[in-house]
């Protein structure tokens, strides 16, 4: 199984600028198992290595600010969002 | 129609957007709006913020049995099955819908498009000047082609989109029942919109809303209509405002900036963001600022809101901020580094805001580099601007070469 590639089961890095978010909480709404509103209104990932999952690249790719990126934990390419 | 208003010898001409005097930011205050209704103005760019984002302030709750008068002649924007009007699981399970058509990617795919679309009203206001009018030549033209374009409403009566939109956004252009016919006049164009689409969809935007809505279910028809006809109207009064408004700072006060902008387009692109945190949208005395209502007891920056009470979140005194932006004149080619709170923040963040940036930063560039030179062709003060509306921006703009 390789490591990155949408949706393809390998462990990516997830990033919140928590300076570019501005709390719209759809990360968290489409995925709930890897990001997280905190009490401060901006999202976190609740651990910094998860497993990849069509969830995480949708919640990246729908942040309206672009404040997540995805990224392959192995080699460090970004996995979402993809231009 | 709006009342436009001519400066004469008895009235005072009105002071571009630009010049307003924005609110000190500070802790959150007493204030009240144009109804008389009790608000807490909330000021800070962090406190905005918060106000924004925080779920035990909501949009739903000021539209309840209990809730106090906000407007004198109610619009759309106080429509209870709108996107604004609902709040948490519900909210987001819609907007997730829709952001996917909204996301910087699926913008970008437009680019080439709107690109091609300022290149010809350029074109066509250069050949029909010296002098011309920009917001009948440009900034009214480009965002209506831009969504009609996305919706798919070719062949639409420009002139019956304007009449819809501007009863849309009244403050006291019109009475209540004038608002109520256009909108009924409206929602009816916008269900028939819906069902058409459903019955030969396309590749435009209501078709995909249409698809997406009935696949995720659980959508009513009615949200649906609202949907449409909100991105009809937010599509294009916002951005007309904002460019229009944007030319008269520009062509008034920073004529090097403008020629800068012509020469450079990443230039362009960082004076867009800083232009959308300078230049206000319309008069506060119209609208303080984005309104919630708290459902339970919540602190704002030191202050307890009680439970009820309405807030009006300022976000173009946030925008001035000295803790998060430098005090002055801006730099228009400065990065912002902080976002500004022009799109909101929170849930209801504006949905077209990477479509709006583009239009604004394609229609600056594209008309400052073809006229390097362009200025105001009538002194500031005799400006007519559209009133009445809960934006500002010139009726007409008389510009030279």
């Amino acid at each position: 199984m390789t490591a990155a590639g949408p949706g393809a089961g390998g462990e990516v890095r997830v990033e919140v600028d928590r300076i570019r978010c501005v709390g719209t909480g759809l990360c968290a709404a489409t995925a709930p198992d890897a990001l997280e509103l905190g009490a401060d209104g901006r999202a976190r990932a609740l651990r910094a290595i998860a497993a990849d999952s069509e969830e995480l690249t949708e919640a990246a790719e729908m942040c309206p600010v672009e404040a997540i990126s995805v990224r392959s934990a192995a080699t460090g390419e970004q996995v979402a969002p993809r231009w | 129609m709006t009342t436009a208003h001519h400066p004469g010898p008895d009235t005072p001409p009105l002071i571009p957007l630009h010049c307003l005097r924005h609110v000190e930011p500070g802790p959150p205050r007493q204030a009240a709006l144009p109804t008389g209704t009790a608000v807490w103005l909330v000021t800070r760019h962090a406190d905005v913020r918060q106000v924004l984002a925080d779920p035990r302030l909501n949009r739903a709750s000021l539209y309840a049995a209990d809730a106090p008068r906000l407007m004198v002649t109610p619009n759309i924007l106080d429509d209870p099955a709108s996107l604004l009007n609902s709040d948490g699981p519900e909210h987001q399970r819609i907007r997730r819908t829709v952001q996917r058509a909204f996301t910087p990617r699926a913008i970008e795919r437009w680019r080439p498009w709107v690109s091609s679309v300022v290149d010809e009203l350029v074109a066509d206001l250069v050949a029909a000047g010296p002098p011309v009018d920009a917001v009948a030549a440009l900034t009214r033209q480009l965002p209506v082609a831009v969504i009609s374009r996305l919706m798919a409403l070719e062949g639409l009566d420009h002139e019956r989109l304007a009449h819809w939109s501007d009863h849309a956004l009244s403050a006291t252009a019109y009475s209540a029942e004038e608002i109520a016919g256009a909108m009924r006049e409206f929602g009816a164009f916008g269900h028939q919109l819906v069902v058409e689409r459903r019955k030969n969809p396309g590749d435009d935007l209501v078709s995909s809303l249409v698809q997406a809505a009935d696949q995720t279910g659980g959508v009513t028809e009615e949200q649906l209509t609202s949907l449409v006809c909100g991105l009809v109207v937010a599509g294009h009064e916002t951005t007309m405002t904002t460019l229009g408004n944007a030319l008269v700072y520009l062509l008034d006060e920073d004529r090097a900036a403008w020629r800068r902008i012509g020469a450079d387009p990443e230039a362009a692109s960082a004076a867009t963001e800083q232009l959308l945190r300078e230049i206000p949208l319309g008069d506060r005395e119209v609208l303080p600022g984005l309104l919630r209502r708290a459902v339970e007891d919540v602190e704002i920056g030191g202050v307890l809101i009680p439970a009820g009470a309405v807030v009006a979140a300022d976000a173009v005194s946030a925008n001035h901020d000295p803790l998060v932006y430098p005090e002055g004149t801006p730099d228009l080619f400065a990065p912002l580094g902080t976002p500004s709170l022009t799109f909101g923040a929170g849930p209801h963040h504006c949905l077209g805001a990477w479509l709006a940036r583009m239009e604004l930063e394609l229609g600056l560039h594209k008309l400052a580099r073809r006229l390097p030179g362009l200025r105001l062709a009538l002194p500031v003060e005799e400006i007519e601007w559209r009133q009445g509306l809960l934006t500002r921006s010139p009726q007409r703009l008389e510009v030279s070469w």
